[in-house]
């Protein structure tokens, strides 16, 4: 789970151009949306869509559905660890 | 009269922020890149990760301008010849090369040439008309004329701005589809233009386009005509190409210092600006944009004080 | 000084002519099927059946060039038919599109990464102020030529831009309006958004999904009072009033509320002199994407109070042809003027819980109609609002 995590961040970094951001920045339970996480939009959400599908292959139909799975880096671990 | 309130340029020479470019000035020779400002001054890093060049070019032009002026803008126009070829090239690439269904937007949703135009009202959240404009070699001109009628209109504070980018891809149409031997460079210029004075130098008289074959020589003739002034009342041609080298007072052709960008002629507008500074003397310059065949765009530029 | 269109054209995949898409628009009959071409198969689009080449010879046109550029050829030279050029009556171009030539470049630059080879000529058609300089050379204007490119308010931003010109004495005529063909790259841009909808779109009902994407273009010819004494044209419809507004909310979503909205449709009531009580039909932009209509909805509720006029979105007939719908649903509202008509919006079952806005459900002629609003707002938040009234 952890290494998960750990790939999880990084790719994070990658898809969304947080080039500024190392892995430890993120901390695992800090929400990813709004301003008191990282500040990331409903565009970055759609990001996470291509993110699972492209990395875990894990299709997310509804966008909405997302407001939940890409709460922090825990939810998303959570949620692929029970999808793959 | 449409006062030159405020003007900035982001370019491959070290034109922002400046208070005289041509301090600055020199014709761009062998390599050369693109003189960026530290963009996080301008925008937020949330934001900022996605731009691609021309619209950390654009947005930071601008909001350099809204800083120096105390309104707020009542409206923007913005041209853009090719607009944003960078996030264009990315999306093609990724709907040929992605196999499955589910693509990254971003680069489609920062494709469109409005992108600039719509980021610069949401960085300042401004509700105001705000329009893009395109067409070739003569977009920033369309977009002025558009800015120009804006005023006429009751507008106090208008941002005209246009803006370019170069992509490696443009390499490979030089000398079929492009002809110039100028290297490909990027550029944004923005200016806020009123009907007051203010604390302006100068001010744009008269902007025309045309896309005619009629000869050159006679619709700036006509053009200047209908100003009130003759050929020798120019005191500077600020020209694409080299018609007007031996008809000139004084004359220098643009893209020795921007390079091939199709609104470079909005960087004109910042030369013949600083020049007017400079140049006590000297009264009008005109710009004369004859970068693509069978279209002209005219731009007669003053010193405040002279009569028509 | 009033602004009079005396001519108007239109293609969509309901029809190649103004009178083909009216006969669409009395059966109730959607254009949205099943895409025929290799980049359309998968999807229900707004497709026009023929191809380019077809498109040329059918339509006589003297140039080959994109889709873009061909559809906006076909609908200026309806709209510019009977009218002469005059070098007395300075004319001017002003046409949107979103993507230009992109439908023709993306074929070309799929063979470049592929390591084909890719024929060069082909990217003459990009850029978007091409598709223009064609369309007007195919009309003979040399003047004045313009594009507009604000996605999907751009042929509203035209019209408007049209009227703006002949008001100042800079035109005396102007041929105005937008095109869009389909591509593969606008298509796969919607999807990526995750707003297109596999079925039938459902503009305004609660199960909506997102859009179908279509093509097609519309283009008026404008006019002033002192010009129509010129030409001689018959006034056909009066275009009254206009408002741009930026939302500032978004990058791809409107404001919940609808402000952009609300300032558009304002700022277009007070340039004719309209109160909202005098419009009797509105046009809505009504792209059936969750974010779009709920918003529209509350900007009209907004600025309209609690005395709605009927409203529908013709989207439901043409798929969203994007930068060309406001230059087509322009065409539809000058129909509607002179017929009177109310235009049904195809597909609806079930109002908006958050709402209840119900739209017109079915098609009638000979209502009094007088003025009519129309909407187009592009993504980027440019919210366009432009009136056409009754002569």
């Amino acid at each position: 789970m952890s290494d998960l995590k750990e790939n999880l961040k990084a790719q994070i970094i990658e898809q969304l151009n947080l080039e500024d951001l190392t892995p430890a920045d993120i901390q695992d339970d800090a929400p990813l949306f709004g301003d008191q996480g990282l500040g990331l939009d409903s565009i970055d959400a759609l990001e996470f869509i291509v993110l699972l599908d492209s990395n875990y292959g894990i299709k997310i139909a509804d966008p909405s559905e997302g407001k939940e799975i890409f709460h922090s880096v825990n939810t998303l671990a959570d949620y692929i660890s029970k999808h793959q | 009269m449409y006062f030159i309130q405020h003007i900035e340029s982001i370019t491959h020479q070290d034109s922002f922020q400046k208070e005289n470019i041509w301090n600055e000035l020199k014709p761009l020779a062998g390599e050369n890149e693109l003189i960026s400002p530290d963009y996080k001054n301008y925008i937020p890093v949330a934001a900022l990760r996605r731009l691609s060049t021309i619209l950390r070019m654009g947005i930071t032009a601008a909001k350099a301008c809204q800083e120096k002026v105390p309104a707020e803008f009542d409206a923007i126009s913005v041209g853009t010849a090719l607009g944003c070829l960078t996030d264009t090239e990315k999306f093609l690439v990724t709907i040929n090369t992605v196999s499955g269904d589910v693509l990254s937007p971003t680069a489609f949703i920062q494709s469109t040439h409005n992108t600039i135009a719509g980021q610069i009202s949401l960085d300042l959240k401004n509700h105001a008309y705000n329009m893009t404009h395109t067409q070739n070699a003569l977009s920033f001109e369309v977009a002025l004329k558009d800015g120009l009628l804006c005023i006429d209109e009751g507008k106090h504070s208008v941002l005209v701005g246009a803006a370019d980018e170069a992509i490696p891809f443009l390499e490979r149409l030089r000398g079929s589809l492009i002809e110039t031997t100028y290297p490909f460079t990027s550029g944004a210029t923005f200016m806020v233009l009123s009907g007051e004075k203010g604390n302006s130098i100068a001010s744009i008289r008269a902007c025309n386009v045309s896309f005619s074959d009629k000869h050159t020589e006679t619709q700036v003739e006509q053009f200047l005509e209908a100003n009130h002034c003759s050929l020798q009342d120019v005191d500077l041609i600020l020209e694409a190409g080299f018609d007007f080298k031996s008809k000139a007072k004084n004359h220098i052709s643009f893209p020795e210092y921007t390079g091939f960008y199709q609104s470079a002629s909005a960087f004109a507008v910042h030369m013949a600006n600083d020049w007017l500074i400079n140049h006590v003397n000297d009264s009008r310059i005109l710009i004369v944009n004859n970068l693509e065949l069978n279209k002209l765009g005219l731009t007669l530029i003053s010193r405040n004080e002279v009569e028509a | 000084m009033r602004i009079y269109v005396t001519g108007y054209g239109v293609i969509s995949s309901v029809g190649e002519n103004s009178e083909e898409n009216l006969l669409a628009l009395r059966s109730e009959k959607t254009g949205i099927k099943q895409g025929k071409k290799t980049y359309t198969e998968r999807f229900k689009v707004g497709e026009i059946h023929w191809s380019n080449d077809e498109l040329v010879q059918r339509f006589n046109l003297t140039q080959h060039a994109s889709r873009t550029a061909i559809l906006g050829m076909i609908a200026a030279k309806e709209a510019f038919n009977g009218h002469l050029l005059d070098p007395e009556i300075k004319t001017g171009l002003i046409s949107g599109t979103s993507v230009g030539g992109m439908d023709v470049s993306e074929i070309a630059y799929k063979d470049f990464l592929s390591g084909e080879s890719d024929d060069l000529n082909v990217y003459k058609n990009h850029p978007s102020g091409t598709t223009s300089e064609q369309i007007a050379k195919e009309l003979g204007i040399d003047g004045y030529v313009n594009t507009i490119s604000t996605a999907c308010s751009s042929a509203a931003n035209s019209i408007m831009l049209g009227a703006r010109m002949l008001l100042s004495g800079q035109l005396d005529r102007a041929v105005v309006g937008g095109t869009d063909g389909l591509s593969q790259f606008t298509i796969a841009g919607f999807r990526s958004l995750m707003i297109f909808d596999e079925e039938w779109c459902r503009p305004f009902d609660e199960t909506r999904k997102g859009i179908n994407l279509g093509e097609g273009a519309g283009f008026l010819v404008l006019e002033t009072e002192e010009t129509i004494k010129k030409t001689g044209k018959k006034p056909l419809a009066i275009l009254a009033g206009w408002g741009n507004a930026s939302d500032a909310y978004h990058q791809t979503a409107s404001s919940p509320e609808g402000y952009g909205a609300t300032l558009a449709m304002k700022s277009a009531l007070s340039v004719a002199g309209l109160k909202p009580d005098d419009i009797d039909y509105i046009n809505a932009h009504g792209t059936a994407t969750p974010n779009n209509d709920l918003s529209e909805s509350h900007g009209i509720k907004t600025v309209f109070g609690s005395s709605i006029p009927p409203f529908s979105s013709t989207k439901s007939y043409t798929g969203h042809t994007l930068a060309a719908s406001g230059g087509i649903e322009a065409v539809f509202a000058i129909l509607a003027l002179n017929k009177g008509l109310l235009l049904p919006n195809l597909n609806f079952k079930q109002a908006i819980e958050e709402t209840g806005l119900v739209p017109v459900k079915s098609y009638s002629e000979g209502n009094d109609i007088k003025h009519i609003l129309s909407n187009s707002f592009g993504f980027g938040g440019n919210n366009s609002t432009i009136i056409l009234s009754k002569v």
